[in-house]
């Protein structure tokens, strides 16, 4: 019986029963050992990625798995075997190419902290460049703020300095600048002397201020009949008129109104009152 | 002379007993070889696997190929050609492992692209702003 059971064939023999007995067979014949035909390609791509520092970085186990199945396939086998050299070196050759992929995937998993790095890097950057947009927005801003404010104060400085320099009221109406009638021969409409240092100043303001229109309002005293007066008054204001023309004021800013002896600012009965009486107010509109 | 012929009869009937026993006896177990459950069962795995990591859209011909040796595997058994469908589900399931490490090989690639085009997309955007300024 035991001579017979040892007659019995063993199902699915061990590879590493194989592999012992081939390698003491290549011991044995290690005269003439020939690989089976095809192993050397498989030898060939398993050498081309051990020669990769990159593959064995990141393929380390599975191409020391794939040169134990490269071995296997390397060793001589009979003829009659042929079958199990081709199992062989398919297996091999498959191992190797699972070396592969992983040494691959490795590779780019390795990328993908580089790419990342890059990503954040171009994030860092765009979030410095849009804080430094924002800081210098911000900056901008507020030096224009700031800009238009001084701008702004200044002008309503220079503004408050010529109208105390035209010695101006301001009312409801605007700025009031009345002309004494010392600008004026009694009975004339002429302005005394040619120049007069209000005019000057008034057309100086209204070059300066191109916006602001000008009312121009002759009073006389109760002197002599209303229509006289009217027409005096108008002819005043008239001649202040051609005065800021010649000194270059566009005439459609100019308004010019005879008012005659209708809206008096003192009382008539005394020299001094008449005299407060006679006289041209210039009113500067306010900007509307 | 007679004696002589019965020995040599007797010798020869032991002779055929003993033949004809031990080929019963092999016979016998031929007749039943396991089938190589363990390699098989390997193979069905891998193969479940790598239908399962999406490799019949990422590594269509290798799932193939590893479903073919299987199925080349369990025709063998039929046969009851046990070494050859040992082999064969041997193949399947290192067929099968490929297939699994090229779809892991094509959805690194993909997510990388993807990244490649994030961090381009970014760059470019920034040279947009860049140039708007």
């Amino acid at each position: 019986m035991t001579i017979l059971s040892f007659l019995k064939p063993v199902p699915g023999l061990k590879t590493g029963a194989v592999a012992v007995l081939s390698s003491v067979l290549l011991t044995a014949c290690a005269t003439s050992p020939t690989s089976p035909d095809g192993s050397e390609d498989v030898r060939a791509k398993l050498m081309e990625l051990q020669q990769n520092p990159d593959m064995m970085t990141h393929a380390r186990i599975e191409l020391r798995d794939a040169e134990a199945a490269v071995q296997l396939a390397e060793q001589p086998l009979d003829d009659d075997e042929a079958a199990l050299a081709a199992h062989r070196i398919y297996m091999a050759d498959r191992m190797v190419e699972i070396a592969r992929a992983k040494g691959e995937i490795g590779l780019l998993e390795a990328d993908r902290a580089l790419l990342g790095e890059q990503r954040d890097a171009a994030r860092l950057a765009a979030r410095t460049r849009e804080a430094d947009q924002a800081h210098a927005d911000a900056e901008s801003a507020r030096s224009a703020q700031a800009d238009a404010a001084a701008l702004a104060s200044r002008e309503a400085e220079e503004l408050q300095r010529q109208i105390d320099t035209l010695e101006a009221e301001a009312t409801e109406r605007g700025l009031v600048l009345t002309l004494g009638d010392v600008l004026f021969a009694t009975g004339s409409a002429e302005i005394q002397g040619g120049t007069n240092q209000n005019l000057e100043k008034l057309a100086n303001f209204l070059k300066q201020y191109p916006d602001r229109n000008v009312l121009i309002e002759g009073h006389t005293d109760n002197v002599g009949s209303a229509a006289f007066n009217q027409n005096l008054s108008r002819q005043r204001a008239e001649s202040v008129r051609r005065f800021l023309t010649g000194r270059g004021i566009e005439s459609r800013r100019l308004s010019v109104y005879g008012y005659g002896f209708e809206r008096p600012v003192a009382i008539n009965d005394s020299a001094t009152g008449r005299q407060q009486n006679r006289r041209v107010e210039v009113i500067i509109e306010n900007r509307e | 002379m007679k004696t002589h012929t019965i020995r040599r009869a007797a010798e020869r009937i032991g002779l055929f007993t003993t033949l004809f026993l031990a080929t019963l006896t092999l016979v016998a177990c031929a007749s039943a070889p396991l089938p190589p459950t363990e390699s098989l069962n390997a193979a069905r795995d891998a193969i479940a696997s790598a239908e399962q990591a999406d490799a019949r859209r990422y590594a269509g011909a290798e799932l193939e190929e590893a479903n073919r040796h299987l199925a080349e595997a369990d025709q063998a058994v039929e046969k009851e050609r046990m070494t050859e469908a040992d082999r064969l589900a041997k193949q399947a399931r290192v067929a099968a492992q490929l297939a699994i490490a090229r779809t892991e090989l094509a959805k690194a690639a993909a997510i990388n692209r993807e990244m490649g085009r994030g961090a381009e997309a970014l760059d470019e955007e920034m040279q947009r702003q860049g140039d708007q300024q």
